[in-house]
């Protein structure tokens, strides 16, 4: 044993593990300096190939040909237009959004962002995007898009930062049907991933929502603002353990492809423990 | 001595896994089959491993697990310390004791992805207390680990290619 610890070559595994362990828990403690300087360098590389594939998106060869040839024909016409007119029109239809967000919600500080990476393993479609503190970023804020909520930055760093999805069993926000105020807790499910669903959880036993009823966030707790809408209920169920109601809600942005968000970066009441309106079981 | 090979050959295993690490991570580029993406790092590491001495191993086996670790969560740790200490023992195994075959390297790949992606199951759902775990795995994961290791094939051809042909006389 003292002669297999004596070779060169062990001594550096125990001194490179030694430095994963170090590093490992650094970034732990919240110190990520690994992945910081890893994203702050490939941040460019994955902005390209994300747009890239934005481009070709998952359509089959044969609507690409038939794409290509439509568009080689439509290039000739236009080349005697501006180079970066479409640029210029997706970012004005991206602005758009951005300034009805704004205009409806006057109290929203937003940041927005571009999905430039999947997780490895896509679990529960979590994404990394553009934005990181350098822009005002920090952990905990809620991403979202016109179409609602979308999740929040679990991890962020200079460059970029990571997004758990509102489809995450992670992600827990208080929440409310719209039309009765019966409340609840969102969180993702693993059965309904998947299908674009999370759950509406905790809901009273005498809750009168409905499929169909707009689920929007509490503002309890000063996580997400109030009035954020997260989807519409599908099904209501109840858990085969405790025999607790929830209901199956489906969001209305498809988050499995999402590709342009707005990072929530300061918002009235932020922070503050709000008192819930909605029908708990303490309120009644 | 002559080192010129062996460095244009690490420098073509390391842009391999840049390579690898965007095709990974680059949104909708691979499609989803049967619920699950391979992990292309992981195969890529451990052919490069039955291959090469156990240090340069190693450190390859670190900088995999390191851009697994980076696409999972932002924080090293999982990936980057057993790949470490895999393919620094594999590259061993295979110096000493097997013989490098095509046969060889994919049951070795098969066996390790699927402890590796299993455990991390283990650690990460079954440990973490989520529940539905099971369905998740049925759904993602055995596609998942499937994928990885027929990826392992055409990557561990590619892998002696390189080594082959970028080798110091």
């Amino acid at each position: 044993m003292k002669e297999f610890f004596s070779y060169k070559s062990v001594k550096i595994l125990i001194a490179t593990l030694s430095a994963v362990v170090v590093a490992a828990i650094l970034g732990a403690t919240g110190n990520p300096w690994i992945s910081s300087g890893f994203n702050a360098l490939t941040k460019g590389l994955s902005q390209v190939t994300a747009a890239a594939s934005d481009a070709v998106g998952s359509k089959t060869y044969d609507e690409l040909k038939a794409e290509n040839e439509k568009l080689s024909k439509e290039a000739a016409d236009l080349r005697a237009q501006l180079v970066d007119y479409y640029d210029l029109k997706d970012e004005n239809a991206r602005l758009w959004k951005y300034y009805k967000i704004k205009k409806e919600h006057s109290d929203y500080e937003i940041m927005p962002a571009s999905v430039i990476r999947r997780d490895t393993g896509e679990e529960f479609h979590s994404f990394t995007i553009d934005a990181g503190t350098a822009m005002g970023v920090s952990e905990q804020d809620p991403v979202i898009t016109s179409n609602g909520l979308i999740g929040f930055i679990s991890s962020a760093n200079a460059a970029s930062a990571k997004v758990t999805t509102v489809l995450s069993p992670d992600l827990k926000a208080g929440a409310l049907c719209k039309r009765t105020k019966d409340a609840g807790v969102i969180s993702g499910n693993i059965v309904y991933t998947d299908k674009n669903m999370t759950t509406l959880t905790k809901i009273d036993a005498n809750a009168t929502l409905k499929k169909g009823d707009l689920i929007v966030t509490s503002g309890i707790g000063g996580v997400y603002p109030s009035d954020l809408i997260i989807g519409r209920v599908d099904t209501i169920k109840y858990d085969e353990y405790d025999a607790t109601k929830y209901a199956v809600v489906e969001s209305f942005e498809n988050i499995k492809r999402v590709t342009d968000v707005v990072v929530l970066t300061d918002f009235k009441n932020k922070g503050e423990v709000g008192i819930n309106k909605g029908n708990t079981r303490e309120n009644r | 001595m002559n080192t010129r090979y062996t460095v244009f050959r690490y420098v073509a295993y390391g842009l391999e896994l840049l390579l690898l690490f965007i095709l990974q991570s680059t949104p909708r580029l691979i499609p989803e089959i049967f619920g699950g993406k391979p992990l292309l790092l992981l195969p890529a590491v451990l052919t490069i491993a039955y291959l090469e001495d156990s240090l340069p191993a190693m450190f390859f086996g670190l900088a995999g697990g390191v851009l697994l670790d980076l696409g999972y969560s932002d924080n090293i740790g999982y990936y980057s310390f057993l790949l470490t200490v895999i393919c620094f023992a594999l590259s061993l195994i295979f110096r000493d004791y097997m013989v490098v075959s095509f046969f060889n390297a994919t049951a070795f790949t098969a066996v390790i992805t699927t402890v590796l992606v299993c455990v991390y199951f283990l650690f990460f759902f079954i440990f973490a207390g989520r529940e539905n775990s099971m369905f998740y795995f049925v759904q993602h994961y055995i596609s998942r680990i499937i994928f990885t290791i027929l990826c392992g094939m055409p990557l561990y051809l590619l892998n002696k290619f390189i080594y082959r042909n970028l080798r110091d006389a």
